[in-house]
């Protein structure tokens, strides 16, 4: 069992791979931070994960619910400090 | 059990793999977020409800869907931020105006 | 017809206190008694400051609503799905200026969450009662073009909308 969620594990680094592609390579400044959006579910996701295999979810699910806080604060800063400054 | 949540955390992998290939693929920010709320909405429903019946009952599967209902509640608003404030500062979808 | 301060702050705690239960997962005496004071404490800071949209809002209503707004979810994932796969990329973007006919605040916040929470329509600017929708293509909007959204939310709101 451990060698399946591991798989999902590296699955879903590698399409925290093709997003980091998006935010590096993204034409305007909005595209970067739909791509960092996108990171931030991935890593949600991948934390409980993470705690399926160590047998800790109760941890780690504390931890996933805090960054997914945290991103929403950040997400909406990035946001309104975008939209006040009014030029791309 | 183990069988149902296997299935399920491979549905929401085939759903997360469509939408990183959405977001290469679409060619503006209006429909690239159309990619990403895929992600939201059914990949991340589909993973952390697997892996929440794969806890078994019990508080483990509760602390999972909270996770859940928090991802539910809150992407909506950070993709209408976001896309608000481009439209805002004048980035042009590629589309025609329907009123 | 406002509900009143007591009532507020009861509904608050209750709802806080069953938040702190679940997350902490311990059950000695201790621990319920500092999730009751904390719980008390932040549901006394909060009520009477809630905005004016939430303080007749319909909860238990709006959750027979979640369903149908699943199944519409997963329907539109799958056609998603099938234009993204597509070879040619058959996608017609386009932007649809909406006006609502809901009274209820609370509604057209559920309405342009609904919206935005479905795949392949976001809601980009909201105005008053007014909605710009951006969608990925025809199907995709059908279903707030056609008004089956507005309709199934007006029947949440029934009551609110009679008044």
């Amino acid at each position: 069992m451990t060698e399946f969620f591991l798989m999902v594990l590296i699955v879903l680094s590698l399409l925290i791979l093709v997003y980091l592609y998006r935010v590096i390579q993204g034409p305007t400044v909005f595209d970067r931070v739909l791509g960092l959006n996108g990171i931030s579910t991935k890593a949600i996701i991948l934390v409980v994960v993470m705690g399926t295999v160590y047998d800790r979810v109760d941890m780690f699910v504390d931890i996933s619910t805090g960054y997914a806080l945290l991103n929403l604060v950040g997400a909406f800063a990035i946001a309104k400090f975008l939209e006040q400054r009014g030029n791309l | 059990m183990v069988i149902l949540a296997i299935a399920f955390i491979l549905v929401g992998l085939f759903f997360l793999v469509v939408a990183a290939i959405g977001t290469l693929r679409l060619p503006d920010v209006f429909t690239r977020s159309h990619a990403v709320s895929l992600t939201d909405s059914l990949g991340a429903f589909c993973v952390l409800f697997g892996l929440s019946l794969y806890q078994g009952f019990g508080i483990n599967m509760l602390k999972i869907l909270v996770v859940l209902g928090l991802l539910f509640l809150l992407n909506p608003v950070i993709a209408h931020a976001t896309l608000r404030a481009a439209y805002r500062v004048g980035v042009k979808p590629k589309a025609e105006e329907d009123a | 017809m406002k509900s009143s301060f007591p009532k507020q702050f009861m509904a608050k705690g209750l709802a806080l206190f069953g938040v702190w239960l679940v997350l902490s997962g311990r059950y000695d005496l201790f621990h319920l008694i500092i999730g009751f004071i904390v719980a008390c404490g932040v549901a006394w800071l909060n009520t009477g400051y809630s905005h004016a949209a939430f303080q007749q809002f319909p909860w238990v209503r709006s959750v027979l609503y979640v369903p149908w707004l699943f199944l519409r979810i997963v329907q539109s994932s799958l056609h998603l799905t099938k234009l993204i796969l597509t070879r040619s990329l058959p996608i017609h973007p386009k932007l649809i200026s909406y006006r609502s006919h809901l009274q209820h605040q609370g509604a057209i916040v559920l309405l342009a969450n609904s919206v935005t929470l479905t795949p392949g329509t976001i809601t980009v600017e909201l105005n008053g009662n007014h909605l710009l929708v951006h969608a990925i293509d025809e199907v995709a909007a059908e279903d707030l073009t056609s008004g089956r959204m507005e309709r199934k939310i007006a029947g949440v709101f029934q009551q609110e909308a009679k008044r």
